[in-house]
């Protein structure tokens, strides 16, 4: 072998480490021109505690360390063979949109994307970027089987990974 | 070498995700243009490259993980939260690889541009 031998463990160290290796790199590209800022922590984490059947969302970014703030979003559902837009919100300084995605009698259960539009949230940041950038509009999917139960969904990303969960 | 290559991980029981299927699809103006499926292997990658180095062409390209299918198929699996994972990224400069792990439970997905 000419390479060392990538164990499981050590591939996920590297994909890790190789992930902020590209944000320093990246970071100290953009230092001149920052159109914007990213949104600043200034808040704690909210509890849904005792709220009622709901799907809500929040984009964290962890380029920079903040909420996901002014990130464009377009929830659709599944209808045949293809997805049926709902809305589309951006998020708040928070990182959330003010208000759920679904509440509610509006929560019905079946196969969702969120389709998040992370280049141009790059982008309106300044953040230097490959052309087509690595990731442009990311799909998360995602299924809603009991409608009395509540749905969050946390996506960490940068310009190069993501990842998502079903929160609380 | 330069292409695209992945490798699933099944990250509730911390090992490769076998027989996942991966469907390949290329950006075609506004829609996607299938060109192949793979299965991964005991070790959780595809037997050969996903795209290969002569291959690789800038633009965008599609995986869909069929990681859904896979948990349903395990015998102590819950329904998953995960749909089908679908991946879009760019190829921006063909002289690089791309290597798109796919790190995965029932309730939760990563990718990342791995190495």
């Amino acid at each position: 072998m000419d390479r060392p031998l990538l164990t499981r463990r050590s591939l996920v160290i590297a994909g890790a480490g190789g992930m902020a290796a590209a944000s320093t790199g990246a970071l100290a590209q953009t230092s001149p021109p920052a159109p914007q800022k990213p949104g600043a922590l200034t808040v704690a984490p909210t509890s849904q505690a005792g709220l009622g059947p709901r799907l809500t969302m929040h984009a964290i970014d962890n380029f920079h360390g903040t909420p996901g703030a002014g990130m464009v979003c377009d929830l659709s559902i599944r209808d045949g063979d293809g997805y049926r837009p709902l809305k589309t919100v951006t998020t708040s300084p928070t990182g959330r949109p003010a208000d759920p995605l679904l509440v509610d009698d509006a929560l019905k259960a079946g196969r969702y994307e969120l389709l998040l539009h992370v280049e141009a949230y790059f982008q309106a940041l300044g953040v230097k970027l490959p052309s087509p950038n690595f990731l442009g509009l990311v799909p998360v999917r995602f299924v809603v089987r009991d409608v009395t139960q509540r749905y969050h969904l946390p996506i960490l990303f940068s310009p190069w990974g993501y990842s998502y969960y079903r929160g609380s | 070498m330069a292409g695209i290559s992945t490798h699933v991980l099944d990250a509730q029981r911390g090992r490769p995700a076998a027989g996942v299927r991966i469907d390949l699809s290329i950006r075609e103006g506004d829609g996607w243009r299938f060109v192949k499926s793979m299965t991964t292997n005991a070790d959780g990658r595809t037997d050969g490259p996903v795209v290969a180095a002569a291959d690789a062409k800038v633009g965008e390209y599609q995986l869909e993980f069929h990681i859904d299918d896979y948990f349903k198929t395990l015998p102590d699996a819950a329904e998953p939260f995960v749909d089908d994972a679908v991946v879009r990224f760019a190829i921006f400069d063909v002289k690089q690889h791309y290597h798109v792990p796919m790190l995965c439970t029932p309730g939760s997905c990563t990718t990342y541009r791995g190495s």
